[in-house]
């Protein structure tokens, strides 16, 4: 079983590899994680340092690669900080709510008759687009970075427990949890030790496409002033700061708004060639066309 | 078929009661007491409390929302605490507005992505098909608010051709033409992301169409490579195409609400900006209340309208 497993890994990892796309994704996400974590080292300034007579000087002033905002602090340095906080609101919510979804996506698809009326329940939730129930969220708990990650977890619930309910339904009737229960396996027994685990690298793959989504989501609400508070470096709230000086300056509010797309573009190409990675057919012929 | 109609259609009452009372346990958890927030400096405690009582707001929160219900269906949704008017009379103009934009982002969305979609599929792997590839990854990654931006300093700033904000001019309105002129930039900014999801969508579809031996049977007939394209091809890539579209409808409303923030259109979303800058929480509900109404009946209409076209549904 064991070789098996590392086995299958490999071949999987081998086909991420495989796909261009998927490894640029992973780089450039890399470094991404590397701006946030070392921001303070690679930062030439403080991001809450202002040097008011530079105020929105444009890209390409001597000592501030990236020009400076409307209080005078050096752009590069508040987008290497607001790395920091992007990634937080995009990994965060999709792992909590993740977390929290998948003993409800799998008791609602496994016992499903209740289940039915807890999906029911959330389909209520499906009737707010996404953005609309964010604000919502985030006007009822106020602003800050705790409560952002609170509203878009909330958020992200009832979206990951659908498609572990789905995955459950199907498997549920499956040769090797049939097996198991002619076994003899108690209900938990089944749901923890046969669907649990098949259940997993669903909600795992969708999470991992969600999360740019979220991210967009947190740096709109940021932006609309729901979510991140100023002076805190963070892309939506320094995209909605360079909104009234777009003509004079239009480097404040542009730049943010392009890390926020490398960020995004970076974690759906991630995500796409795990997915491709992950579905054996496409593997089979990536695999030929490795060999053409 | 009608038996799908009929239960489709008749699932979204059971859904807009749940988001009544979403949206009313909102509103009743909101921070700030409406009574403080209606008297400013003048609450006195015994003030406060005499509105709160002649408000209901002291009742149990059952009987409140059973009661907030009972004017809601009515078309009562009391009156907006800045404006001083009815909030269903501010709404049925806003609405009007967001409507307007949402269907202008709509037939982009429809139009470039199926048009795209299916260039790209018949050039698959060629650089036409590499462009619009790459630029749909760009769009379906960038935030609404910052191509609205970028739009407004392109072509309202550097190359100033299109109106930066709002839905008419100041000097006296030329009807729809002004409308259809202010409508461009934000619409295009509305449409952008889910216009390019259908791209991709429609072209894997179309790609997996194409492959398939009825259209090698018609190419052998000697029909024309585009009649194969847009009417053997296309008819068996409507379904997921309608269905794609539906799906999108969620992005398009979101987007919406942050392009009429960024162009200043008058329509719900600013509204609903505006409402919570100024804590106006009747107007508030009713913004959220009719977003989601028209989110919730437009699902129903896309789920209708895909299953009418998807021939192995009947």
């Amino acid at each position: 079983m064991r070789w098996a497993k590392g086995a299958y890994l490999r071949s999987v990892s081998r086909a991420f590899r495989a796909n261009p796309a998927a490894v640029a994704g992973l780089v450039v996400f890399g470094a991404l994680v590397v701006c946030a974590v070392c921001a303070p080292l690679l930062a030439p300034y403080d991001p809450a340092a202002s040097d008011l007579s530079l105020r929105l000087r444009g890209i390409g002033t001597p000592g501030h690669p990236l020009g400076l905002d409307g209080n005078g602090r050096d752009m590069l340095s508040r987008l290497i900080y607001g790395a920091r906080v992007s990634l937080l609101t995009g990994l965060v919510p999709v792992a909590a709510g993740g977390i929290a979804a998948v003993p409800i996506g799998l008791l609602a698809g496994y016992y499903e008759r209740a289940g039915t009326v807890v999906m029911r329940v959330m389909d209520v939730l499906f009737a707010f687009p996404i953005v609309l129930l964010g604000i919502l969220l985030a006007a009822i708990l106020g602003p800050g970075l705790p409560n952002l990650l609170a509203a878009l977890t909330v958020v992200v619930i009832p979206y990951t427990a659908r498609v572990v309910f789905v995955e459950t339904v199907l498997s549920k009737h499956l040769g090797f949890v049939e097996a198991a229960r002619a076994l003899g396996a108690s209900d938990r027994r089944i749901i923890a030790g046969q669907l649990l685990p098949q259940v997993l690298s669903a909600a795992v793959v969708y999470s991992m496409t969600i999360v740019g989504a979220i991210s967009i989501a947190a740096a709109g609400l940021s932006f609309l002033g729901l979510g991140i508070q100023p002076p805190t470096a963070d892309w939506g709230l320094m995209t909605s700061d360079g909104r009234n000086v777009l003509n004079l300056a239009p480097h404040v509010s542009t730049l943010p708004g392009v890390a926020i797309c490398v960020m995004v573009i970076s974690l759906n190409m991630m995500g796409d060639g795990v997915r491709a990675a992950l579905d054996p057919l496409l593997r089979a012929n990536a695999a030929l066309e490795g060999r053409r | 078929m009608a038996g799908y109609v009929c239960r489709r259609l008749l699932w979204t009452v059971p859904v807009l009661f749940g988001v009544s009372f979403v949206v009313f346990l909102a509103m009743h958890s909101l921070p700030g007491d409406a009574a403080q927030q209606i008297l400013g400096l003048a609450a006195t405690e015994e003030n406060a409390s005499a509105l709160r009582s002649s408000m209901g707001l002291d009742r149990p929160f059952i009987v409140q929302y059973a009661g907030w219900l009972g004017h809601t269906l009515r078309g009562d949704l009391g009156v907006s605490a800045i404006m001083r008017s009815p909030v269903i009379v501010i709404l049925g103009g806003k609405l009007v507005n967001s409507l307007v934009l949402a269907a202008a982002s709509l037939s982009i969305v429809a139009v470039s992505g199926f048009f795209l979609g299916t260039a790209s599929a018949a050039h698959a792997g060629k650089v036409i098909d590499r462009t619009i590839v790459t630029t749909a990854l760009a769009l379906a990654s960038a935030p609404v608010f910052w191509v609205g931006l970028v739009l407004l300093f392109a072509f309202g700033i550097v190359w100033p051709i299109f109106p930066t904000a709002g839905m008419t001019s100041l000097t006296g309105s030329n009807g729809t033409p002004d409308v259809l002129w202010h409508v461009v930039l934000p619409a295009l900014t509305a449409a952008a992301m889910p216009a390019a999801i259908v791209t991709r969508v429609t072209r894997s579809a179309m790609i997996d169409t194409i492959g398939r031996p009825f259209i090698a049977a018609a190419r052998g007939r000697g029909v024309s490579p585009r009649r194969i394209l847009y009417v053997h091809a296309a008819r068996n890539v409507l379904p997921v195409f309608a269905n794609v579209c539906g799906l999108q409808i969620g992005h398009l409303f979101g987007g919406v609400v942050f392009t009429e923030i960024v162009f200043s259109w008058p329509g719900i979303g600013m509204q609903l900006f505006d409402s919570i800058e100024q804590r106006d929480i009747p107007m508030v509900q009713g913004c959220v209340l009719a977003i989601a109404v028209v989110f919730v009946l437009s699902n129903a209409l896309s789920d209708v309208l895909v299953r009418a076209l998807d021939v192995r549904s009947r």
